[in-house]
């Protein structure tokens, strides 16, 4: 019903994303260059540019776009987000906390390069996100490149990612609530995809009400991203996901179908695409496809 | 130049800072939920006894070019916060494996290996906030603030201070200096920086205190060596830890201190270029002193 106000030129969608994904995996393998202490950049690059699908800094550069920036001045911040992104995965896989062998089909950063050296490349690349951020964003508005260190600091430190971290760590075999799950989703996963949003509204020269309407979005489409990945756990098999399909099922995790039933969860999800779109509607139609379609991209994936 | 530092009352004004700077650090990492990992990023960044050399540095370096006092106190904060994460990570098992740092235990023997990991993984993006959120705006201007950031992250990264670490584990051919000088200059060398950015010092300036910071922060550890190997001499347990690489463990003690004394010289012929600063120079000169000759204690 939504989606009837809006009329959309034609958009090629799968283009878009190829173009913007090729475009952050250049900037992305220039910041940083293999350099002394050659060992440690190869970690950091070996995770950073392990391929991916760079939806957050998609998002980071879509937001500029959509209020009037130029890629050009949100690429950095865009470079940062994902940097933040790979780190938080590789200190995530490390034997002290997930301990997992395998991402992307690839050996994790500490099986390939020791638990010392991913560490190490962890907190590189997450000091580099914040230099990279600082020293290269060419926007107008030195202002707002602050105020999106600031995002990007919430986002990833003991009010976002390592909240959500902490939470989930202590409650292990623990039954949670919705609203606990809710809480761990959205420190883990949404206040990253929030901080990407924002962080490009900021630099693209957005006002206060455009990019508060893109928390918005932003947050329903986080929130989105883990609802989905959940149902996908239930509903697909290892082969059709690239990953164990049920396994947090077996290890008795909590998960959206599970504490409110599949078909209320697809109901959710429904409801967290149209309002993330509703949000939309605030701005000009003929910007807006990126996002719009980004939403429909994050509801609709298969794996 | 050793007479002058003699003018200057370097132990009040350290100690009278100290307090400033715990005090600030109190009120920046407030408890809340998930309590636990605030109370692990405190447990490391307040910890008792902590000298809080670099953020002293950090200030003496923004009043030397009439930079206020309250203009330097976040970012004084954030190098102890970035520093703190630093070590938090560097003494765990995988890493240098110290179950104990200044004779506590360490945040992983305290609180577990995944809340040190991620502490230190919070304390990292708090000290880049709270520079942003709390300079006034009205005494450094907003560029400066972004260098001030660019800068600290520059010095605790993989050409920085992880660079060190990472050299200092793997061991092996590479120099005793260039991993000194990540280790420990980096930080020294940050720290004096940012002061003189916020201050809004010259480049000449800042490449000035650039020099001298990094002089004092490896002077100040190489110091610490001689002074510990002597310890150890007397008491003959000079075992040979994991991740130590020092002029001393290298060279001897000797010329460890040829070494110190280079350092010291280094440093202050940087400073004697500022000499049209005047008496505003005084404490980074009784800086230097200090870190060669300890010549007082705290407390």
């Amino acid at each position: 019903e939504v989606q009837d106000h809006l009329v959309f030129p034609k958009f090629n969608f799968e283009e878009y994303m190829a173009a913007k994904a090729n475009k952050v995996n250049v900037a992305l393998d220039d910041a940083v260059p293999l350099q002394n202490p050659i060992k440690i950049h190869e970690a950091m690059r070996y995770s950073l540019l392990a391929g991916g699908k760079r939806v957050r800094p998609i998002l980071c550069l879509a937001s500029c776009e959509l209020v009037g920036g130029d890629d050009s001045m949100a690429v950095p911040m865009a470079c940062a987000v994902e940097m933040i992104h790979t780190m938080s995965l590789i200190h995530d896989d490390l034997p002290c906390m997930d301990n997992d062998d395998f991402r992307r089909g690839k050996p994790t950063n500490h099986k390939a390069f020791g638990e010392d050296t991913a560490v190490l490349a962890g907190d590189a690349l997450l000091s580099l996100a914040f230099e990279h951020a600082a020293a290269n964003t060419r926007s107008a508005n030195q202002h707002g490149v602050l105020q999106a260190i600031v995002e990007l600091a919430s986002a990833v430190g003991s009010e976002g990612l390592v909240a959500g971290q902490i939470v989930d760590l202590c409650s292990e075999g623990k039954e949670l609530s919705l609203d606990e799950l809710e809480y761990i989703h959205v420190h883990k996963t949404s206040k990253l995809l929030e901080a990407a949003v924002v962080c490009g509204a900021i630099v693209g020269g957005g006002d206060g009400v455009a990019v508060e309407r893109l928390r918005k979005y932003a947050r329903c489409i986080g929130l989105l991203f883990q609802v989905v990945d959940d149902i996908l756990d239930v509903t697909k098999s290892s082969e059709e996901l690239g990953k164990t399909a049920g396994k947090d099922l077996v290890a008795g995790k909590a998960t959206y179908p599970r504490l409110m039933g599949l078909e209320r969860a697809e109901e959710f999800a429904r409801e967290l695409v149209s309002k993330a779109v509703g949000e939309l509607s605030y701005f000009d139609p003929l910007r807006v496809a990126p996002l719009y379609h980004l939403a429909g991209y994050i509801a609709s994936r298969q794996n | 130049a050793a007479s002058v530092s003699s003018k200057f009352d370097l132990k009040t004004y350290w100690t009278t800072l100290i307090r400033e700077i715990d005090q600030k650090l109190d009120e920046a990492i407030t408890v809340q939920y998930p309590q636990q990992i605030y109370e692990a990023m405190r447990y490391s960044v307040l910890a008792k006894g902590a000298k809080r050399a670099p953020p002293v540095m950090c200030v003496a370096a923004c009043e030397l070019f009439g930079g206020h006092r309250l203009a330097a106190y976040p970012t004084a904060c954030a190098l102890e916060m970035v520093h703190a994460a630093s070590l938090i990570h560097d003494d765990l098992p995988c890493m240098d494996d110290d179950p104990s740092r200044r004779g506590q235990p360490s945040n992983h023997t305290k609180f577990g290996v995944d809340m040190a990991i991620l502490a230190g993984d919070a304390l990292f993006p708090l000290g880049f906030r709270h520079i942003v959120s709390h300079t006034p705006t009205n005494l450094v201007p907003e560029t400066q603030l972004l260098r001030v950031v660019a800068e600290i992250a520059r010095a605790v990264g993989s050409t920085g201070m992880a660079a060190g670490q990472f050299l200092d584990l793997e061991g092996g051919p590479n120099g005793v200096d260039f991993v000194q000088e990540k280790k420990f200059g980096e930080m020294g060398q940050c720290s004096a920086v940012c002061g003189a950015l916020l201050a809004g010092a010259s480049d000449d300036e800042i490449e000035r205190l650039r020099k001298y910071g990094r002089a004092v922060g490896i002077l100040y550890q190489v110091v610490d060596d001689i002074l510990e190997a002597k310890l150890e001499t007397e008491e003959k347990e000079g075992e040979n830890k994991k991740g130590k690489k020092s002029y001393v463990s290298i060279y001897g003690v000797e010329k460890a201190m040829e070494v110190a004394e280079e350092l010291r010289a280094e440093a202050k012929k940087e400073l004697d270029c500022l000499e049209k600063y005047g008496e505003k120079v005084l404490p980074l000169y009784s800086f230097v002193d200090y870190a060669a000759d300890r010549g007082f204690s705290f407390k």
